[in-house]
C-alpha cells in the first residue's frame, strides 16, 4: 500500500457564495440596494419592517424576503402592512437563510418595480453571520432586554454588520440596560458600526432610520421652501 | 450550528474528486477552520467522522488545522493505492 496526498484546496461552500454573487449582479443591475436584518429571535426584525412599510410603503416600492424556521407568520404580518408580494421562507429547521433561496425568492419579484429590498433572516445571533445573501449590507438588531455584552457573545454576527438597530428603547426606564456600555461593547467588536435607537413599538427614534433608508434607496427628503 | 451541512459540502468536494481523478481510496480528508469561520470545530469533527466512516469513504478521518482568519477548506485528500504487483 501507497499513501499518497492531493492537493485540493477547495472553498467549503463555494456554491453559496456563486449564488449570493449572482444575487447580488442581479439587485445591482436593477438598482436595487438591499439589506440583510439579523438579530436573535424576538428582537423586533418584524416590527421594524412593519412600521417602515407603514411609514415608507407610499413613497418607496420595497419588496421583502422573509424567513422563518416554521411557520409564515412574519410573511403573514407584513403582508398585511403592503399591497405588494412578500416572499416567505420556511428554512424547514435550517437554523440560517442561504443564497438559493433568496435567488429563488427573487423569481418572483419584478426588480425593475423595487426600489429596496429587506431580508428578514431567521432569528438566530450565530449561523446567519456565516451566509452571504448577496445584500448590500447587514443590519443587526438589538434588543434591550437582551443585556449590554451580546455584541461580546456574539463578535461576528456584529463584526458581519455595518449597522446596528437598538431596539426596545420604549423598556429603558424598566430595566438596567446600560445603553453606553452596550454600544461600547458594539464598538468593540466593530469599531465601524453605525447606530440606531429605536422603539418599532412606539415609534420613538424611527425618523432617522426612514432617513437613512430612503437615501439608501436614492430618494432624497425635499428641502422645506 | 450548521456544521452537518458543512460536513456534508466537505463530502461533496472530496467526492467529486474522488471521480474526476478516479481515486482510490481515501484515508484522509485535511481541512482548514479559521477561528473566525463561525465553526464549532469539534462539532464539524464530529460530524465529519460519522459521514467519513460510512461509504464511499471507508474509514477516512477528518484532519483539521486551525487557523486564525474565516478560512473554511478542503486542503488534500490522502488516498491509500493498492500496489501493483
Amino acid at each position: 500500500m501507497t499513501v499518497r496526498r492531493i492537493e485540493v484546496r477547495e472553498k467549503v461552500m463555494a456554491k453559496n457564495d456563486e449564488l449570493a454573487a449572482d444575487v447580488r449582479r442581479r439587485l445591482a443591475e436593477s438598482g436595487v440596494p438591499s439589506l440583510n436584518l439579523v438579530s436573535s429571535p424576538g428582537s423586533g426584525k418584524t416590527s421594524l419592517l412593519e412600521r417602515t412599510l407603514d411609514a415608507l410603503g407610499s413613497t418607496l416600492r420595497m419588496a421583502v424576503v422573509t424567513g422563518d424556521v416554521q411557520t409564515q407568520n412574519d410573511a403573514d404580518r407584513l403582508a398585511a402592512r403592503t399591497d405588494r408580494l412578500v416572499q416567505a421562507v420556511v428554512t424547514g429547521g435550517a437554523c440560517h437563510m442561504d443564497a438559493r433561496q433568496v435567488s429563488s425568492a427573487l423569481e418572483e419579484i419584478d426588480l425593475e418595480d423595487t426600489d429596496l429590498l429587506f431580508v428578514e433572516n431567521v432569528g438566530n445571533l450565530v449561523c446567519p453571520a456565516s451566509w452571504d445573501l448577496g445584500e448590500n449590507a447587514k443590519v443587526v438588531i438589538f434588543s434591550v432586554t437582551e443585556g449590554e455584552d451580546k455584541p461580546l457573545k456574539y463578535p461576528r454576527m456584529f463584526e458581519r454588520s455595518e449597522y446596528c438597530v437598538i431596539n426596545k428603547t420604549d423598556l429603558l426606564p424598566y430595566l438596567p440596560f446600560d445603553m453606553s456600555r452596550a454600544v461600547e461593547y458594539a464598538r468593540q467588536v466593530n469599531p465601524g458600526l453605525r447606530f440606531f435607537h429605536t422603539s418599532a413599538l412606539t415609534g420613538e427614534g424611527m425618523e432617522e432610520w426612514y432617513r437613512f433608508i430612503l437615501q439608501l434607496a436614492g430618494v432624497t427628503e425635499e428641502a422645506p421652501a | 450550528m450548521h456544521e452537518l451541512s458543512i460536513a456534508l459540502d466537505v463530502c461533496r468536494i472530496a467526492e467529486e474528486r474522488v471521480g474526476t481523478d478516479d481515486l482510490p481510496r481515501i484515508t484522509a480528508v485535511g481541512l482548514e477552520v479559521g477561528a473566525k469561520a463561525g465553526i464549532e470545530i469539534d462539532n464539524l469533527e464530529f460530524c465529519l467522522e460519522a459521514l467519513l466512516g460510512n461509504p464511499p469513504f471507508g474509514h477516512a478521518r477528518p484532519v483539521i488545522d486551525r487557523l486564525d482568519g474565516d478560512e473554511l477548506r478542503v486542503t488534500y485528500l490522502e488516498v491509500e493505492d493498492d500496489d501493483g504487483p
